[in-house]
């Protein structure tokens, strides 16, 4: 045993211990693999890490609505009013197939949007890289408002404070001034052609013949807006220098209220109004604000779903108020986005931007804008030549107009903007919902949000909602109420607390509702309900005929029905007569948009 | 040494040779070729990235093209030239808020990774703004931030300027006629008298239905043509070139000021181009205002043919020129050889084609041995009849605002325009 201790060529395995041995080959093969992964490190040169790393940031920079790195899809959000001219646009962009450097296929994609969403939208993570509103009006207010959410501070620590903007490039793509458009009879009964006519004397026919039916959109759309401010003008006695002061001075205030409480509804933009006209005509509207495309698009019946335009229609003209007016100028701008957990537009999508920018203002496109009745913003295009829609008519007249308003600061557009809720004509709305056996499940739980949605845009200090539930019989009548946030609050506790159960008995709702709304007398405000179902009437005690006729005798307050089919299983045929006779609008609905239907018939509000 | 040494030491030459083997492919594989050695990079092509201010942007652009067209080079490496159109107020907004990622002082463009050099593949090799004076503000904010210049003002890389072009009248004829009917002459003190008459244009002897006179001034946070006019009236008003923050806080100026600007139609244009503005919406935004000259000759084509009544110019006593130097970025995120190479851009923009081709844009050449009339598609010819002169008369050029001037302007807008 001494004699082995003592051996200094012991064979290792001798030497080692079993446990030892197998920590000294773990040791060498981690020896090895350290080496082997130091080398990969070093031969890839870190870019393993990169990658890594570019994956945890396109994680962290991937909000909902994000786009791949290296998107060339532009979304474009762009007026309603404008969308079919620019979606054909777009199609015809497309189709040219373009591609960026790295082989993507250059795509726009237009988005319809109100102007005010689009702000609205754009000052968070929107889903859209581009936007199009119908005037520079609302960039300015986007700018506005997010120069506030950057803080002053921001701006303060720079030297030149020239600050951070939202958007860039802009350009624009067409223009059109805003008019008064009335059918030509009405235009010669104001004067028309003879001598100019102003903003003061459609208000003063609106306020002194009760039988002269007009409109304006409201201020979510460029002409509503413009009207609005022009009122404000007129009230003020001003064409220029508008300041929050003067805007919310008591007499100011009054002679809105005044013009407003003529207005007929306000509503959506000048396309609905074109529908409307085409389906009923002159008893729909003697005249209306818009820009005055609107007027080249229905003289020459070229307007996009407009074949229903009759062939005897009478022309509109469009008149350029005295006053001065204000145009929609239609920009293209480009969101700089890129914040804190927004993904930036891709260079990518920069230059899809970019080329559909360049096309837009292509000398075809241009006269394509000309056809469908706007302003080419290509100055080498003329108005008066042979095929021009301006030419040979004295409907519209590319002279004009020979002076506008001036367009406040953005800060004094938002005070009129909220200012009007005060002075806009005051709304009593009946909410009639079915809450039938047949809503139980999503659709109640849809429509439970959808009323939420449209009590909280009903803003006027003077307006009231009220509310019918019924099923097999009326469930709930709750009667109308100023919309203060107490009253609010509980209507939306009696929305929440909706149960479906029961069959149907529409008409029996709506004959109630109706039968309020001429009981309160309140000739001064707009009247209306809203009715939406998902089925066939199946329950009521009185027939569409019954109801028909108490439309037709009891016509104290004029009431205006708003018809909503939820659904494919709904009534259209009766939901579309009822509509009609209460001189309202049908609409379709699913699950996926009730509630953006809700919010748009309460612009009519 | 024992058994188990050897082992050890096995592994570890083993390891060390493994470790060596990698750096040599890394080296070769990233170079492409062996010629170019393990450390010299060169490459394949450099891009000249030029930022340019939006009233020489269409020249410039232009130039660019043609001068890609001639397959350049610079020191054999092949290159090409990329216009970024911006507006110069909104340039020095981004210089000022270090937009492009220039480096700190204490950090080398070795020290950064691949994907942080990659990330300043878009840096501007040069910048072309309205006015020398912006170059200037630009140094100053990174004089602070980096403790040194980044424009340089003397030597080989010092800003020169490409064209130059000056404020002028420019009023729509109609109105023109009863202005000096009226008032003898055109002058911001003439200008401010009809913005500020309680009848409008019939007090004037104008037409009831142009309404109110209406003063087109671009917007100064977006267009560096508003503070030159604003700049403008002040030295018409003082009767001196020289303006301080002291004329600028004057009660008596700001009340002037502010009645003239109230005659301003619309700041909310979204367009930085208000010459182009003043044509796209006529005499219904706009009657007149001083615009730049290359801007307005520009557009006179467009008006003729939308609107009825044409433009007529008009130099005013106290000139405000926009000189457009060409300025190249001396830090280390772009290469000496992009700079050199913006450099020989520079020197094309200053050919003798080139300086002829500005004036078709109604730019004035930089290069005094190119006329105004050197070529005959020059707006200059083209519209002498409409009041543009190839000498300017009375010239009186107003200085530069220095940054406190400039700030107190965008103030004082801010607060009395804005809000």
């Amino acid at each position: 045993m001494a004699g082995m201790r003592s051996s200094p060529q012991r064979p290792w395995s001798t030497r080692f211990t079993s446990d030892q041995r197998t920590c000294l080959v773990a040791a060498i093969i981690l020896l090895v693999v350290v080496c082997v992964c130091g080398a990969l490190v070093v031969s890839v040169g870190g870019r393993l890490g990169e990658s890594l790393a570019s994956m945890f940031r396109q994680e962290e920079a991937t909000p909902s609505g994000a786009w791949p790195a290296d998107s060339a899809e532009l979304m474009v959000a762009v007026s309603p009013g404008m969308a079919p001219v620019f979606q054909e646009l777009a199609d015809q962009f497309n189709r040219q197939a373009q591609r960026t450097p790295d082989g993507q296929s250059m795509q726009v994609k237009p988005l319809a949007l109100t102007p005010e969403k689009m702000v609205e939208q754009s000052l968070g993570m929107p889903p859209f890289q581009a936007l199009a509103p119908d005037s520079s009006l609302w960039l300015n207010q986007l700018e506005r408002r997010w120069a506030e959410l950057q803080g002053a501070g921001a701006s303060e620590a720079a030297l030149i404070p020239i600050g951070d903007r939202r958007v860039s490039n802009p350009i624009r793509y067409a223009t059109s001034p805003i008019v008064i458009v009335a059918w030509e009879s009405v235009a010669r009964q104001l004067g028309w052609p003879d001598r100019a006519v102003g903003w003061q004397e459609i208000q003063r026919k609106a306020t002194q013949d009760p039988n002269f039916k007009w409109n304006h959109p409201s201020t979510s759309h460029a002409s509503g807006l413009l009207a609005t401010l022009a009122e404000f003008y007129a009230g003020a006695g001003l064409t220029r220098g508008l300041t929050p002061a003067v805007a919310t001075n008591p007499q100011t205030l009054e002679y809105v209220r005044a013009v407003e409480s003529t207005v007929r509804f306000y509503g959506e933009g000048e396309e609905v109004i074109i529908e409307r006209l085409a389906a009923e005509g002159r008893n729909f509207l003697d005249a209306f604000v818009a820009q005055e495309q609107v007027v080249i698009a229905w003289n020459s019946g070229a307007r996009a779903g407009l074949q229903t335009v009759p062939a005897q229609a009478e022309r509109l003209v469009a008149i350029y108020p005295a006053e001065g007016t204000l145009w929609a100028d239609h920009p293209l701008a480009l969101l700089e986005l890129g914040g804190p957990g927004e993904t930036a537009a891709t260079d990518n999508q920069r230059r899809t931007f970019q080329a559909f920018a360049q096309f837009l203002t292509s000398t075809d496109a241009q006269r394509q804008l000309l056809a469908a009745g706007y302003r080419p913003a290509d100055l080498s295009v003329s108005l008066d030549e042979a095929g021009s829609p301006f030419a040979d008519t004295d409907a519209v007249d590319w002279r004009q107009p020979q002076t506008t308003l001036q367009i406040p600061p953005a800060a004094v557009v938002e005070v009129v903007q909220n200012v009007w809720w005060y002075t806009k004509r005051p709304t009593n709305v009946i909410l009639v919902v079915d809450t039938s056996g047949s809503m139980a499940g999503d659709k109640l739980e849809r429509t439970q949000e959808a009323l939420r949605a449209f009590v909280s845009q009903i803003r006027g200090e003077r307006d009231q909602v009220g509310l019918v539930e019924f099923g097999s019989s009326i469930k709930r009548f709750e009667q109308l109420r100023p919309q203060t946030s107490q009253n609010r609050a509980e209507l939306i506790e009696q929305i929440n607390g909706m149960e479906a159960d029961g069959r149907t008995a529409l008409i029996d709702a709506l004959v109630e509702a109706y039968k309020y709304l001429q009981a309160t007398g309140d000739t001064e405000a707009i009247n209306a309900i809203v009715a939406m179902t998902d089925g066939q009437e199946n329950q009521s005690f009185y027939g569409f005929p019954d109801l028909e006729q108490y439309m037709k005798e009891e016509q104290t307050v004029n009431v205006v029905v708003f018809t909503i089919a939820f659904g494919s299983d709904a009534d259209e045929n009766l939901l579309q007569n009822i509509a009609r006779a209460g001189n309202g609008q049908f609409r379709r609905a699913s699950e996926t948009d009730i509630e953006e239907l809700y919010k748009i018939i309460s612009t009519y509000f | 040494m024992n058994r188990t040494r050897w082992i050890f030491v096995g592994i570890l030459l083993v390891a060390l040779v493994i470790v060596g083997a990698s750096l040599i492919w890394r080296a070769i594989s990233r170079s492409g070729s062996t010629e170019e050695g393990l450390t010299v990079k060169r490459p394949e092509a450099a891009t000249v990235r030029v930022l340019t201010s939006l009233p020489v942007e269409p020249w410039v652009r232009s130039a660019a093209e043609a001068f890609n067209q001639t397959n350049p080079t610079v020191e054999g490496v092949p290159v090409q030239v990329e216009i970024v159109a911006m507006d110069g107020l909104t340039a020095l907004g981004r210089w000022d808020r270090n937009d492009f990622g220039a480096l700190p002082a204490d950090v080398q463009l070795e020290d950064l990774s691949e994907a942080e050099q990659a990330a300043l593949k878009n840096f501007p090799t040069a910048w072309i703004p309205d006015s020398r004076y912006l170059v200037e503000l630009a140094n100053a904010s990174y004089k602070e931030r980096l403790g040194r210049d980044v424009f340089l003002t003397d030597g080989e890389y010092r800003a020169r300027s490409v064209v130059i072009s000056l404020f002028t009248w420019g009023i729509y004829e109609s109105r023109a006629n009863v202005l000096k009917a009226h008032f003898g002459e055109i002058t911001w003190r003439t200008i401010h008298d009809a913005a500020v008459a309680k009848g409008g244009w019939p007090e004037l002897g104008g037409d009831p239905g142009w309404g109110y006179f209406k003063l087109v001034v671009p917007n100064p946070r977006k267009n560096a043509g508003g503070l030159a006019a604003m700049i403008a009236a002040a030295g018409e008003y003082y009767g001196r070139t020289d303006i301080s923050v002291e004329d600028l806080t004057n009660p008596e100026f700001q009340a002037w000021l502010n009645e003239l600007m109230g005659s301003v139609t619309d700041f909310s244009s979204a367009s930085a181009y208000t010459a182009e503005d003043f044509a796209l919406f006529g005499y219904s935004v706009g009657d007149g205002g001083q615009l730049l000259e290359s801007d307005l000759l520009q557009n006179m084509q467009g008006i003729l043919t939308r609107w009825e009544d044409p433009l007529v110019l008009y130099y005013p006593r106290y000139v405000t020129w926009f000189d457009f130097p060409f300025t190249v970025w001396m830090g280390p995120e772009t290469s000496a050889l992009e700079k050199n190479a913006a450099l020989a851009f520079e020197r094309f923009l200053l050919s003798e084609p080139q300086q002829q081709a500005a004036l078709v844009y109604g730019l004035r050449p930089a290069n005094p041995n190119v006329a105004v009339n050197a070529s005959p598609d020059s707006l200059f010819v083209k519209w002498q009849e409409r009041g543009v002169e190839p000498v300017v008369p009375r010239a009186d050029a107003m200085r530069s605002p220095d940054r406190e001037v400039l700030l107190a302007l965008l103030r004082w807008f801010d607060l009395n325009v804005v809000e």
